[in-house]
């Protein structure tokens, strides 16, 4: 009885509730833009020399450039991977979203890879964004990352997983 | 002599931190100008120093293993060179040994090309570590994979063929080799030439699943004729199989190897060796994340009737209990507790104390 008494107060309450959640979200609706471009801003892009003929790369393939276990483009082009000097916001995202690896594990990661013989080089260290965008630009077969909101039209932002830094779902954000 | 060869010892080391020097200097010029065939020189140096207490023996002491100078050069898009040169402690004087010198030409990510001394990719150890122990987590190689081992030929001079397989996200990579197989003294390769007409060969696959980060396994298998001295040749066929872990929370290493030795002249006079070993440790995390407990057992077993290394008692088996310390980012110290039995003998209890490190810069 005491249930069967409960059951419609609670449906109000409910329908209630819902209505409340349906007001906000039309209230904060124009906010909903400026959410995602401050998540786009946040968000790490992955540039590249303009001429590389890549426009997608899933995370896989991505770390598999990263951790040099694919070295050349499609078109044979060396790949030139520069990496942001420690002590960077975009350094830490990048060892921690990408390689899964401390600062001492992609340290030794790398120093294994030259001693193996399976690069030649390690990554190239750029110590600015500026700095990254300028080699970036300057070397052809580049690669590298910043912040999305640092990105201009002289490199090209590579999607990853088919997405670009400001659309929802980004893997890097 | 010993002077003179210590000497050497001690110019190789500070070579490699006066290199590294210049390394620094060309990495950022060549990264300032942005050209990126400019050549490309650098060095990387290891070093150890061990306190080894043996209960079998009065023998305790410190040991200065080796030093380790590699030498990389990257010279255009597509050739480079590679060389790594040691010098190791004995008893009088300091050896001297050119470990491996490559050149290699990548035509692309599926077919590079060298030629040169390697270590022989065999399993896993042998490719992944080489001479210098700080990048292991443990003080020293496994047994059967040691410096000098007589079980599997660690080194090997010829050409080497490797690359991706594209096909999958496997992440499937091959190595075909092909070049000199033993010496005479079994224990070291054919660097100046082969001493009989047949030609090792060997073929690796490996797989790096793109979907599990971390995970490796592969298979080989290596071929030889090998030449004695005294006795017949006696054909060798090494089957080798290997899955690692390599995320150091946890890192698990498993490597198994079987080979068959047969006289050329009388099939049944033959036998067969049996080897693995099982390692595994985990970086702590957090506050802790400098230290990094592991354990390995390791076990070989060679018949008495294999015509090549049967009358050599390498049986083999050990556990090994220790942790690795990384108290400064470029060097660690690791202690080891090691029960061991050779050659089926009187288990001897061993502790070994090392502090490694590594000259470079990235």
């Amino acid at each position: 009885m005491t249930m069967n008494r409960a059951t419609p107060i609670n449906e109000r309450s409910v329908g209630f509730r819902r209505l409340c959640v349906c007001l906000t979200a039309l209230m904060l609706l124009p906010f909903a833009s400026i959410a995602q471009e401050i998540a786009a801003s946040s968000a790490i892009a992955i540039v590249v020399h303009k001429d590389t003929e890549v426009d997608n790369l899933s995370i896989e393939d991505l770390r598999s450039v990263f951790l040099a276990d694919q070295q050349f483009w499609r078109n044979r082009k060396r790949i030139i991977l520069l990496v942001r000097a420690p002590q960077s916001d975009e350094r830490d995202f990048v060892l921690n979203r990408i390689y899964q690896m401390s600062e001492a594990q992609f340290r030794q990661y790398w120093i294994g890879k030259m001693f193996r013989a399976e690069v030649p080089r390690g990554p190239k260290i750029v110590f600015s964004t500026d700095m990254t965008l300028e080699l970036v630009v300057a070397i052809p077969g580049s690669i590298s990352f910043m912040r999305a909101n640092d990105v201009s039209d002289e490199v090209k932002v590579v999607r990853v997983d088919g997405k670009l830094p400001s659309e929802p779902g980004y893997p890097l954000q | 002599m010993r002077f003179s060869a210590l000497t050497y010892a001690v110019i190789l080391l500070c070579s490699s931190i006066g290199l590294v020097s210049v390394s620094r200097g060309q990495s950022y010029e060549v990264t300032s100008t942005g050209d990126p065939t400019a050549p490309e020189f650098g060095v990387i140096g290891f070093g150890e120093i061990s306190y080894i207490s043996k209960d079998a023996s009065n023998q305790d002491g410190f040991v200065i293993g080796q030093a380790v100078a590699h030498l990389r050069a990257s010279l255009g898009n597509s050739l480079s060179v590679f060389g790594e040169f040691t010098a190791t402690g004995k008893d009088s004087e300091y050896s001297f040994e050119v470990e491996r010198m490559i050149v290699k030409y990548d035509f692309s990510d599926s077919f590079k090309l060298s030629a040169g001394r390697y270590h022989t990719p065999i399993g896993y150890w042998n490719s992944a570590f080489h001479h210098g122990s700080w990048l292991q987590t443990t003080t020293s190689r496994p047994e059967m994979v040691k410096f000098g081992s007589k079980l599997v030929p660690i080194h090997f001079v010829g050409v080497l063929l490797e690359g991706n397989i594209p096909v999958t996200n496997l992440g499937l990579v091959y190595r075909a080799g092909y070049g000199n197989g033993r010496h005479a003294n079994i224990a070291r390769a054919g660097d100046a030439g082969d001493i009989n007409g047949d030609k090792a060969w060997m073929l690796q696959f490996n797989s790096r699943p793109k979907k599990f980060y971390g995970l490796e396994f592969g298979i080989g298998y290596y071929n030889d004729e090998v030449e004695l001295e005294t006795d017949p040749n006696v054909k060798e066929s090494t089957f080798s199989a290997h899955a690692a872990w390599t995320k150091e929370s946890p890192e698990i290493i498993i490597e198994y190897l079987h080979s068959n030795h047969e006289s050329v002249l009388d099939s049944s006079d033959e036998g067969d060796v049996n080897a693995w070993y099982a390692q595994f440790a985990y970086r702590l995390k957090g506050d802790h994340d400098d230290w990094k407990p592991y354990l390995r057992f390791e076990n070989q077993e060679i018949d008495l009737t294999d015509p090549l290394l049967g009358s050599e008692g390498l049986d083999h088996e050990a556990g090994i209990l220790g942790v690795r310390w990384d108290f400064n980012p470029w060097a660690a110290l690791k202690a080891e507790y090691r029960n061991e039995e050779f050659n089926n003998g009187p288990r001897e209890n061993n502790f070994r104390l090392q502090v490694s490190f590594v000259l470079a810069k990235l």
